[in-house]
């Protein structure tokens, strides 16, 4: 009955869109009450609709045709729903969060309605049954992270960041479409014939066809789906906008790291995961990009000082990881899937806390540098605490939800190296583990923990900011141990219902493993992630906290060439920046002005020149004196008169 | 009975003055006159085939061309006088403000 409605969970955000755009102005609050419970609506009837599918593990489809071979529909699956239950949930959380965080603000209105709009482009871009209407959505999603992230675009730096995260996620979007083209050619080409009601470009169609379109092409149109969702989550090289989508209001970074914008390049590797596994090197590509990045980019979180850039660094680790879990599956097959969706889920919610804490904390001190904190948890003791809850989860600590879903992550990454498909993955995410612990508690001792290393004002947020941090600690610790098993096969088995048959793609991915060599890994694998993880906090609290034994200056000084480098973030602002974008791009945009100018307007321009002077000098035919027409006139009638005459007479003219 | 073909001779000799003027003239006044002239020539070229004919269409049409070329002239006139206000002259080759 729930599912009769599926279109209103992306209708009500739309419609609070409107409702707050138009009319927020007059409303308290900015009327911003409509999108949480537009919101809030929309998980009743994500969850209503996950009661009806989930005992006899069903699926919801309804399409409609749209326009020529394309359609539009709603797909609910065990990967989608899970997704709708996650976006719908955090989005809540963070609105009701946003309701004390944004309290004075001139732009709430347009704030609610902004965040609305993103809540239900990701939303939509979760239950597209088809490629196309998936990346319209993905599209939507990108604006909407443009226009929040420059929220405050008086300020020169969010507007700079604004447009930063747009054309750097644009990169990753060209190449999607150009992936989508490239997909939709050969399926053109396969001259399929379609049952009733299918069509070119919806996931079934596009399963269906894995085995008949050539594999080298799958590898091609895999890389560049994958390009895509590099983009979007922040995956070497395209993470450089993410830690400067710091730059809006902190309830933002909670959704584009938590719930919106990030998971959703993770979510199309995730929905694409059949091409993935049948394109030869295809999941290999995911497995190092992603492994590589969530070793990458917990080293620069490592000595970041900016509260709110640690956690983004971590975003973009946990991404990574996300990413390898998905990759591994060239050895796991989807069971992976199911490995990877339980991270992002988890993740979201405790990277939601972990934001909204950082939010929390600023809101109240004023500041997001953590050299000028420290202390605070005397002064905001919930805050503290849940951001403990978050942190503990994040590093790993055992029995919290990452803790699970990580260490599943790790525990297959290392099966993908026993089965000999390369060892990388499994080093980077270990190592990455103990890094991610390590920066983790800093910034919590930083934060929260010694003496006050500046005057800063000391009050907790109101309960209205609290309330979500305390739903969402509790899920954040005790969401993973209940719900893992269940959730793996859940979503594991997600592409049963499509009948997809993954041993044979596994031939033509060149893949193809016995059942009989499934590794069993030795007891010290399945601990030491736990050991990592605990030892990392260890390391992190002998160097900051209370307890503080050893100085950092002890490891590392001023002029350390490492620190440096970590710092200057491996100097990708100057790579990028200063190297190729005012080097490369703009030498080759120098050549082309030349082209345009010389070349195309130069041909253009002789064109016309030519035709201009060639009227020019026939119109001084055009005298402008009377007689001169008419002495014309008199002749040509004449000379009419006398070829008539002499026609007439029988002269042949 | 004049003979018609001294009417048409009257008409041609006409026709060909107006036109002669037309040609080599430069005042507007002069013009305006040869002009007339011309539609004069028409005039008598239908009242004489209509006396000759006969059939009283000829004449009728004689009459409106007539009252047409009243009204032309009014028109006509009334431009060259502002056109002397403004510049002064009727001399046509002066009055060349859109010619290239």
């Amino acid at each position: 009955m729930y599912q009769d409605y599926a279109y209103l969970i992306v209708g009500l955000p739309i419609l609070a869109f409107v409702l707050t755009i138009f009319l927020g102005w007059h409303l308290p609050k900015g009327g911003g009450f409509i999108t949480v419970l537009a919101t809030f609506a929309g998980f009743i009837l994500s969850f209503g609709i996950f009661k009806e599918i989930y005992p006899n593990d069903e699926i919801v489809h309804q399409s409609m045709h749209w326009f020529a071979s394309f359609n539009a529909g709603i797909l609910i699956d065990p990967l989608a729903i899970v997704m709708l239950l996650m976006v719908t949930f955090v989005c809540t959380m963070i609105h009701t969060y946003a309701l004390g965080y944004m309290e004075g603000d001139p732009g709430m209105a347009r704030y609610f309605a902004e965040a609305g709009l993103f809540t239900a482009a990701m939303l939509g871009l979760v239950f597209s049954d088809n490629l196309l209407q998936l990346f319209i959505f993905w599209e939507l999603v990108g604006l909407c992270s443009y226009l929040l992230i420059g929220f405050w675009y008086r300020k020169p730096s969010a507007a700079s960041a604004a447009k930063k995260a747009f054309l750097v996620t644009r990169v990753g979007d060209v190449m999607f479409l150009a992936g989508i083209i490239l997909l939709y050619t050969n399926m053109v080409k396969l001259n399929l014939v379609l049952p009733e009601g299918a069509y070119l470009l919806q996931f079934q169609t596009i399963y269906d066809s894995l085995t008949l379109i050539p594999p080298d092409q799958l590898t091609w149109i895999a890389v560049l789906l994958f390009g895509g969702a590099v983009g979007k989550s922040g995956q070497f090289p395209l993470h450089v906008w993410l830690p400067d989508a710091m730059e809006g209001p902190t309830t933002v970074s909670a959704m584009i790291h938590a719930a919106t914008m990030v998971t959703a390049g993770v979510y199309l590797v995730a929905r694409m995961f059949p091409l993935f596994y049948a394109a030869p090197n295809g999941l290999m590509i995911v497995a190092y990009v992603g492994a590589f990045t969530a070793l990458f980019a917990a080293t620069m979180g490592l000595v970041m000082f900016d509260i709110k850039r640690v956690l983004a660094y971590s975003t973009v680790s946990q991404l990574g990881y996300m990413m390898a879990g998905l990759g591994v599956g060239a050895a796991m097959g989807a069971f992976s899937v199911g490995v990877s969706m339980f991270h992002l889920i988890g993740h979201s919610f405790f990277k939601a806390l972990l934001f909204l804490c950082a939010g929390s904390v600023i809101h109240a001190v004023g500041t997001n540098d953590m050299r000028e904190m420290g202390g605070v948890l005397k002064h905001m003791k919930w805050t503290g605490l849940t951001m403990l809850a978050g942190s503990l989860t994040l590093a790993g600590f055992p029995l919290t939800t990452g803790f699970f879903s990580k260490d599943e992550i790790i525990v297959t990454a290392y099966e993908h190296g026993a089965m000999g498909f390369g060892w990388l993955p499994y080093v980077f995410a270990i190592v990455a583990a103990l890094l991610t612990a390590i920066y983790t508690f800093r910034l919590w001792f930083l934060t929260f923990d010694g003496e006050a290393r500046s005057d800063y004002h000391k009050h907790e947020s109101p309960w209205i900011m609290l309330g979500p941090l305390v739903i969402l600690a509790l899920f954040a610790l005790f969401m993973g141990m209940p719900t893992q098993e269940n959730f793996y096969h859940y979503v594991g088995n997600n592409f049963e219902h499509y009948g997809v048959d993954f041993d044979e793609l596994a031939v033509i991915g060149g893949h193809h493993v016995e059942h009989a060599a499934h590794v069993h890994e030795p007891f010290i694998i399945k601990i030491l992630p736990i050991i990592i993880g605990v030892g990392g906090i260890i390391i992190a609290a002998l160097f900051y906290s209370r307890w503080k034994r050893f100085d950092p200056g002890m490891v590392t000084s001023e002029g350390d060439p490492l620190r440096k480098i970590l710092l200057k973030r491996y100097y990708q602002n100057e790579i990028y920046t200063l190297w190729f974008a005012e080097k490369v791009v703009y030498g080759i945009a120098l050549v082309s002005n030349m082209i345009d100018l010389k070349i195309i307007d130069g041909t253009v321009n002789k064109i016309s020149a030519i035709s201009v002077g060639f009227g020019g000098s026939l119109r001084k035919i055009q005298t402008g004196v009377i007689q001169n027409y008419l002495t014309a006139v008199v002749l040509g009638l004449a000379v009419l008169l006398i070829l008539i005459q002499l026609a007439s007479m029988g002269v042949a003219i | 009975m004049v003979p018609l073909v001294l009417y048409v001779l009257l008409a041609s000799a006409m026709f060909t003055i107006g036109l002669y003027g037309l040609l080599t003239q430069r005042n507007g006044i002069k013009l305006m006159m040869c002009v007339e002239i011309l539609l004069n020539s028409a005039n008598i070229n239908l009242v004489a085939f209509s006396a000759y004919l006969p059939n009283a269409n000829g004449q009728v049409f004689a009459l409106f061309s007539i009252a047409l070329a009243a009204a032309e002239a009014g028109v006509g006139f009334a431009i060259l006088i502002v056109l002397y206000r403004l510049y002064g002259t009727i001399d046509l080759d002066n009055i060349n403000a859109l010619r290239w």
